[in-house]
């Protein structure tokens, strides 16, 4: 689905700010992280149509629905983020759960399902993970078995165990994945069905007011007319079409939270006075636990952006884009919310201050949809086949780009980022003439270089373009200063640890140090300190203390 | 009867910082809003109109992005939106913009009650609603916190110092509004903004209006804005409650503390 109108979009997420701000005070959200619980009647409230009606956004039109696209729905779920990861988590299994149905369900489906979703405001869960199926889902062990009555299938008797699903001992309505004799396939269970039970809710490290439960399903029967899709052996199929959308939607996780921590630490740093002056004023703080990860957020946003834009015009899978997305936003969004504690010091290591939670809370976007780690593979994969396809030009022909970007807006740190997408190309291609993918290590660390330096590229041409998005809270030199210093480190830590890998696993790495240019590189390094002073100016103008 | 409610985008003033340097305001990554004085007078009106039946006009001035508070008040119920946007509004004062609202609200129709905020958060000037009226030839009653219509009289409470007045006018009048406990500015659901879409909304041109160069932008207004400036920072005061002698103690105690009195 396309997104809507900017100022659509901006309305909606003003409609939801100010209701966070009415109804969900922060000591409301302590109390229920304190006692582990799900805030069902605020989740209920959202989901009104005349309060905010929420989980429309999931729902095309014609099912009365708003019909939102990726960029809508990432822009509403970074702002779930900031508000709080643990409801924000509520209302994306809403969606996740929705997801089977919008991809693979049957008009008729589509027609009775989403208009119940929509119009019932039902909390969905979606079942997929089991005890020994999490990002191998090959070892489902939910069994879906054919009742037939007059030799025809009338349905399905469900028998397993599923565990950690947001919203399991919450949701009206579940998609869940079972091993039909045909293959894997979602089926859609009601709450009140026979033999279907959630369990305990989960003990958790952070997001504690999402609910997480596990099920269990003791012979279930469920319709024929329930299995989405009308066709076994779809099921993951349907799980891979929407993993680059709904990673893009975790990836905005990580960003909000992200972000909320080190803005919450940019305002305590100005009213902070040690040494003779605000801790904002002091290069030693800012340019170690603020500007870094900030413009790392910055970098994992024009990322997000690209992928949905893209999502929106069209484009189906970009599962490759959606790994880079979250393994981005969540692994940089962890480091923000470690550094905004720090950098509050004593009062940010309590739960006096929101820094604290953010942080254990943040800490699931590295784990769920997909683990860091699996993305890394996932990322690695996907890159390697095109190096390989295009015989080593994927990244040279992406620097190629960033060079003549380079030329029309030579601020943007576009160049930097031509040097990072060379030292990529080069790397990969000795990891290729070496044959090091044999080393899972080589691989999965290929894949964090990638991410880097894709990121890189992407920000930079977001920071020339002569339009910025609508997300921009900086001014043109500002935002140019970040996209310099993230394609510099990029480019820096792409062709340094490049090499390390590379010098790892073999005796000699060729003429990889001369292939990597680490001198342009170095040389490149020129003005990063100007450019981290400008960005804390810029930041600290922008988040203004309270 | 009919109702129009002239609104403004403002910039949020709670994030607006003044560059000391250039005396101008610094609007980067400063979210713009509904002039909050605009959003209780859009309350007190579509009160009305759900009481009553009433048509709402919503009318507003501005560069194209000001549609936002436009569609705001449509998916809040009004029924239709109208902006007034040309490069030739550009740079009005209070005076040249009441002329082009007063032309505007003309070619809306026949208006009975026309609503405003007493004030716009970013000029603080309270003169554009007076203005309008002026330009309108009609009553005006300003200050008002709680607006009620009773067949065709308009019944409305207005606030003075230290109390009330109220008082009656035979439309059509103009009323501006303060943000009262009356009213409690509203936010629309995701469906409402969703259907905002299908209603009408026009962009007027100062030629769509009849309304002559002259008397527009920065040649039709007789006030320029010289110079603006952050008020100097005053020192933090500490305030204490309680009896005279609790007061000298707890005085005598920061003294104390920050090490006046000696040792």
């Amino acid at each position: 689905m396309a997104s809507m109108d900017a100022i659509s979009r901006n309305l909606m997420l003003d409609s939801l700010k100010e209701y966070a701000k009415r109804r969900i005070p922060y000591d409301l959200i302590r109390e229920l992280d304190e006692k582990n619980e799900f805030p069902a009647e605020i989740l209920k409230e959202m989901y009104q149509h005349d309060v905010l009606g929420l989980h429309l956004l999931m729902v095309p039109a014609e099912y009365g629905g708003v019909s939102g696209g990726t960029f809508d729905i990432y822009r509403v779920c970074e702002l779930l983020a900031r508000i709080d990861l643990g409801i924000a988590t509520g209302v994306f299994a809403t969606f996740l759960g929705t997801d089977p149905l919008n991809v693979g369900g049957t008009e008729e489906q589509k027609e009775k399902w989403l208009k119940r979703i929509a119009s019932e405001n039902l909390l969905v869960a979606y079942g997929a993970t089991e005890a020994d199926a999490g990002s191998d889902l090959v070892n489902l062990r939910t069994r879906a078995e054919h009742v037939v009555k007059n030799g025809k299938i009338v349905g399905y008797n469900l028998t397993g165990n599923k565990q950690w699903i947001s919203n399991g001992g919450v949701a009206d309505l579940y998609t869940i994945l079972a091993m039909a004799p045909g293959g894997p396939c979602w089926f859609l269970v009601e709450r009140d069905m026979e033999g279907f039970s959630p369990n305990k809710h989960e003990d958790k490290h952070g997001i504690r007011l999402s609910n997480t439960a596990g099920l269990s399903l003791d012979n279930v029967y469920v319709p024929a007319e329930n299995l989405i899709g009308m066709e076994e052996g779809k099921g993951l199929l349907q799980a891979q079409a929407v993993f680059g959308y709904t990673r893009v939607m975790v990836a905005a996780f990580g960003l909000g939270a992200g972000e909320e921590a080190i803005e919450q630490a940019i305002r305590y740093s100005q009213q902070r006075i040690q040494g003779g002056g605000p801790l904002s004023d002091k290069q030693g703080y800012t340019h170690k636990l603020i500007v870094p990860n900030y413009v790392r957020m910055e970098g994992a946003r024009a990322y997000i952006e690209y992928t949905s834009q893209r999502l929106d015009s069209g484009e189906h899978g970009l599962q490759t884009e959606g790994a880079i997305a979250k393994y981005g936003a969540s692994e940089w969004g962890n480091k923000a919310a470690d550094d905004a504690i720090q950098a509050l010091g004593g009062y940010g290591y309590t739960k006096d201050f929101p820094v604290e939670k953010i942080k254990r809370d943040i800490k699931i976007t590295c784990i769920y949809e997909g683990t860091s780690e699996v993305l890394e593979m996932t990322i690695y994969r996907g890159r390697w086949q095109e190096h390989l396809k295009s015989r080593g030009r994927y990244y040279l022909d992406m620097a190629d780009r960033l060079d003549r970007a380079h030329a029309e807006e030579p601020r943007a740190g576009c160049h930097a980022a031509a040097l990072a997408l060379r030292a990529l190309a080069a790397v990969l291609e000795e990891c290729r003439v070496q044959k090091l993918t044999r080393h899972q290590h080589v691989t999965f660390k290929l894949g964090k270089l990638i991410c880097a330096a894709e990121t890189a590229a992407i920000f930079s041409e977001a920071a020339a373009a002569k339009k910025y998005s609508e997300t921009v809270r900086f001014d043109r030199e500002g935002w140019q200063a970040m996209s310099r210093v993230f394609a510099r480190e990029a480019a820096l830590n792409t062709a340094l640890e490049g090499l390390a890998l590379v010098l790892g696993a073999v005796d000699t790495a060729g003429n990889l140090a001369d292939a990597v240019n680490i001198e342009a590189i170095q040389t490149e390094q020129k003005g990063m300190i100007a450019d981290m002073d400008l960005v804390a100016a810029k930041l600290k103008q922008t988040f203004k203390a309270k | 009867m009919h109702i129009a409610v002239m609104i403004k985008q403002v910039p949020d003033s709670t994030e607006v910082k003044i560059n000391p340097e250039t005396g101008t305001l610094i609007r980067a990554g400063v979210p713009s809003i509904l002039n909050p004085y605009d959003h209780f007078a859009l309350e007190a009106a579509l009160e009305l109109k759900k009481k009553h039946g009433f048509k709402l006009s919503v009318i507003s001035m501005g560069p194209p992005q000001a549609k936002s508070v436009v569609q705001l008040a449509l998916a809040l119920g009004a029924d239709e939106g109208v902006l007034l946007s040309d490069m030739a509004f550009a740079g009005s004062d209070t005076w040249a913009t009441s002329y082009a609202l007063a032309k505007g609200i003309k070619k809306i129709g026949k208006v009975d009650i026309i609503f405003c905020g007493m004030q716009a958060i970013d000029g603080d000037t309270a003169q554009t609603g007076p203005g309008v009226a002026q330009q309108l030839g009609i009553p005006q009653i300003t200050f008002c916190e709680h607006v009620d219509v009773d067949g065709r009289r308009v019944l409305a409470r207005k606030q003075i110092d230290g109390g009330h007045e109220l008082l009656e006018a035979r439309p059509p009048v103009l009323l501006t509004m303060i943000m009262g406990k009356d009213y409690a500015p509203k936010h629309p659901s995701f469906l409402a903004v969703n259907g905002s879409l299908k209603k009408p909304f026009h962009v007027w041109s100062a030629a769509d209006i009849g309304a002559e160069a002259q008397y527009l932008g920065l040649k039709g207004s007789p006030t320029q804005v010289d110079k603006i400036y952050p008020p100097p920072q005053r020192e933090k005061a500490a305030m204490f409650s309680g009896s005279g002698q609790e007061g000298v103690e707890k005085i005598l105690s920061v003294l104390r503390g920050e090490n006046f009195l000696g040792e």
